[in-house]
């Protein structure tokens, strides 16, 4: 008779599994569509990807066209002359078109680079120290700054509101008037519609063999290899770890980068890890646009950088011929997506030609 | 005996229930009054004009003779601005039992489990809307002074944006050793009023270290970079004396 216990957790051990096995599951539910393919070139996985959304920014097409028509609106500006479009140019994949460092109200100048906006919705850390959570609170950054744009919250709500257009579509999209943060809410819907795959590599990723010159095919094979070891940083899809790391760019750092805030000496000429798609459009280079050119930021990795005790272990001569920087340049030069920078849905609204 | 139980009663409610108290602040520049658009010295000579304050006071406690704290829960946002009044704003309400104190304690700056949540979805006085949102660091601006400095070469506007941790301004104005301070909340409620001489600021730190507008990597005082990050400690240092309380 000891038996029977052992039978009954037998069979009640039996019955467990079958329901385990038989029991419903959720289906994860699928993926937000993405924005459309691009409708004449062949199927390019990285398309497949969708932008992140926020749960308490949802995507809404009248909320994505007012932040469109904010980004150009210089009247977001203390003295009406700057728009976010005014150092993120399209035509320069939202960067600042050869400019080292920008302007911004009264003619003051910055003192960084703008980084292009290209594929800024899958960034987990924005600006160069990588510091900023999300586009919401970093738009919050140049809408205030005494250098970029200038407008106190209170100052912004007031003019947005005497503008019967912005009162109106404000209340609509958000049920309530004009304030900073509705303002950081609908420029955020708007950039994250800033995607670009449509480069000749992700051509050639999808197939196409004649996307890439046999020069940026050689380039290309350097970039994922030990010897240009270009790809642990610049990584992904939009070839950044999105971490800040040190490159050796100077010896002595005017600009100290992550250490700015931490106050750690570890962190000093620490910058975040910029994207290289559309990286052509986006001269000049580095956190404080002082490379000018692309062949110059790769013989600059090539030389191993200066001499620096923060410098990533993976900063160091690479012994890279002539050739190979050239052929280095040419597959970053692959990585330009010009539907990107010519899509009608990311050009200032209402066929204005130019931008401020 | 009826007469001791209503006695009991009083002193019992007096205890309990709260009085209400409101903080306010007299803006100084050394001992005089604030006045925006006046025209003012540093002790080094370099002339200024204030255009803006603002900061965040939490935990708030008042200091009981024995030492005991009656910690105020709330954080508020003191906000002045030019052309608006900078002598007794209130700047916060407190509910306080009635009663003899010593003192109190501050801190100028947002608590830790608040200065990092998420800033979108805050209410004021948190959230973008505050103004005080720091986006390349996030987390909030704890006092934020701002001015213009009239040069040689013409006038330029600087900032003082203390922020961060490390940096939340302690303020103790309490006093147990003697008897100088003495709060007395009666039952009805009352105010406490403090005086805070902005111009504290700019006093020299070690060496003889000031903020020195002539440089422009001192005219943006926010952050930790080589040329900036002593002058952040003397202001910080600066700032913990800067309150004190009213007569
Ligand atoms: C005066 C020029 C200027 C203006 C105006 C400006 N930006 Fe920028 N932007 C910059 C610079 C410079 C940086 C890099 C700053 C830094 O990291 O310290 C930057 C960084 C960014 C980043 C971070 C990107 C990344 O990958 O880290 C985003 C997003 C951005 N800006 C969006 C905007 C938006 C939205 C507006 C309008 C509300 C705007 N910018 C207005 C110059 C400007
Ligand atoms: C240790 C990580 C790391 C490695 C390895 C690395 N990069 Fe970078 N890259 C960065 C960082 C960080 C920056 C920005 C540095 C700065 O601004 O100070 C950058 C900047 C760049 C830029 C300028 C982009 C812009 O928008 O300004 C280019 C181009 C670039 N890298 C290409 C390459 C190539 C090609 C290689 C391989 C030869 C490479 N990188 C290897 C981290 C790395």
């Amino acid at each position: 008779m000891r038996r029977r216990p052992m039978v009954w957790a037998g069979l009640l051990l039996g019955v467990g599994l079958l329901g385990w096995y038989f029991w419903p599951r959720s289906v994860p539910p699928p993926p937000v569509a993405g924005p459309p393919p691009h409708p004449t070139s062949p199927r390019i996985l990285f398309a497949e990807r969708s932008v992140p959304i926020p749960e308490d920014n949802p995507q809404t097409p009248a909320k994505v066209a007012l932040g469109r028509k904010l980004f150009y609106d210089t009247r977001l500006s203390k003295d009406n002359t700057i728009a976010c479009a005014s150092c993120h140019k399209p035509e320069f994949a939202f960067s600042d078109g050869g400019k080292a460092v920008s302007t911004g109200i009264f003619g003051r100048k910055g003192s960084r680079n703008a980084p292009t906006l290209t594929n800024v919705g899958f960034r987990r850390h924005l600006f160069w120290e990588g510091r900023s959570p999300r586009l919401e609170l970093q738009a919050v950054g140049p809408l205030t700054a005494h250098d970029e744009m200038g407008l106190e919250p209170e100052e912004l709500a007031q003019r947005l509101q005497a503008i019967p257009e912005y009162a109106q579509a404000f209340r609509e999209v958000f049920g309530e008037p004009p304030s900073l943060r509705a303002v950081t809410y609908a420029i955020a819907a708007f950039e994250r519609t800033l995607v670009s795959y449509n480069s000749p590599f992700d051509r050639y990723q999808a197939g196409d063999d004649q996307a890439l010159s046999p020069a940026a095919l050689r380039g290309m094979e350097l970039f994922f290899s030990e010897k240009g070891d270009c790809f642990h940083c610049h990584v992904g899809p939009d070839f950044t770890d999105d971490e800040p790391r040190n490159t050796a760019l100077y010896t002595v750092y005017k600009d100290i980068g992550l250490a700015r805030a931490t106050g750690r000496d570890e962190d000093v000429g620490k910058f975040k890890t910029p994207t290289l798609r559309n990286v052509a459009l986006t001269a000049p280079y580095m956190h404080d646009g002082s490379i000018r050119t692309l062949r110059e930021v790769v013989q600059h990795y090539n030389r191993g950088g200066e001499p620096n005790l923060n410098a990533d272990v993976l900063i160091r001569p690479l012994g890279l011929t002539e050739q190979e920087v050239d052929d280095l340049v040419a597959f970053l030069e692959a990585l330009t997506d010009t539907s990107f920078t010519t899509n009608p849905a990311l050009l200032p609204p209402g066929g204005k030609g130019g931008t401020p | 005996m009826k007469r001791g139980w209503l006695v009991f009663l009083w002193c019992i409610s007096a205890y309990v229930l709260a009085a209400p108290v409101e903080l306010k602040v007299n803006l100084r520049v050394g001992s005089q009054p604030l006045q925006w658009g006046q025209t003012y010295q540093t002790p080094q000579g370099q002339r200024y004009r204030l255009d803006l304050l603002k900061f965040y006071i939490s935990e708030v406690a008042l200091v009981r003779p024995d030492g005991r704290e009656v910690r105020v829960d709330g954080l508020a946002l003191a906000e002045f601005k030019r052309d608006g009044p900078t002598q007794g704003v209130s700047v916060m309400k407190l509910d306080v039992p009635a009663g003899q104190y010593r003192g109190l304690r501050f801190n100028v700056g947002v608590p830790r489990e608040l200065n990092h949540l998420d800033a979108g979805t805050q209410q004021l006085p948190l959230g973008v809307n505050s103004g005080m949102y720091w986006a390349w660091n996030p987390g909030y601006i704890f006092y934020r002074l701002e001015g213009t400095a009239l040069l040689p070469e013409g006038n330029q506007k600087w900032v003082i944006h203390m922020g961060t941790d490390t940096f939340r301004i302690p303020v103790r104005l309490h006093d147990l050793q003697t008897r100088r301070v003495q709060i007395n909340i009666p039952p009805a409620g009352g105010a406490i009023l403090l005086n805070l001489d902005v111009a504290r600021a700019f006093e020299p730190g070690p060496g003889g270290v000031f903020l020195d507008w002539r440089k422009q990597s001192l005219r943006q005082l926010h952050g930790l970079s080589p040329e900036t990050s002593l002058l952040m400690s003397v202001v910080y240092f600066n700032m913990q004396s800067a309150f004190s309380l009213a007569q």
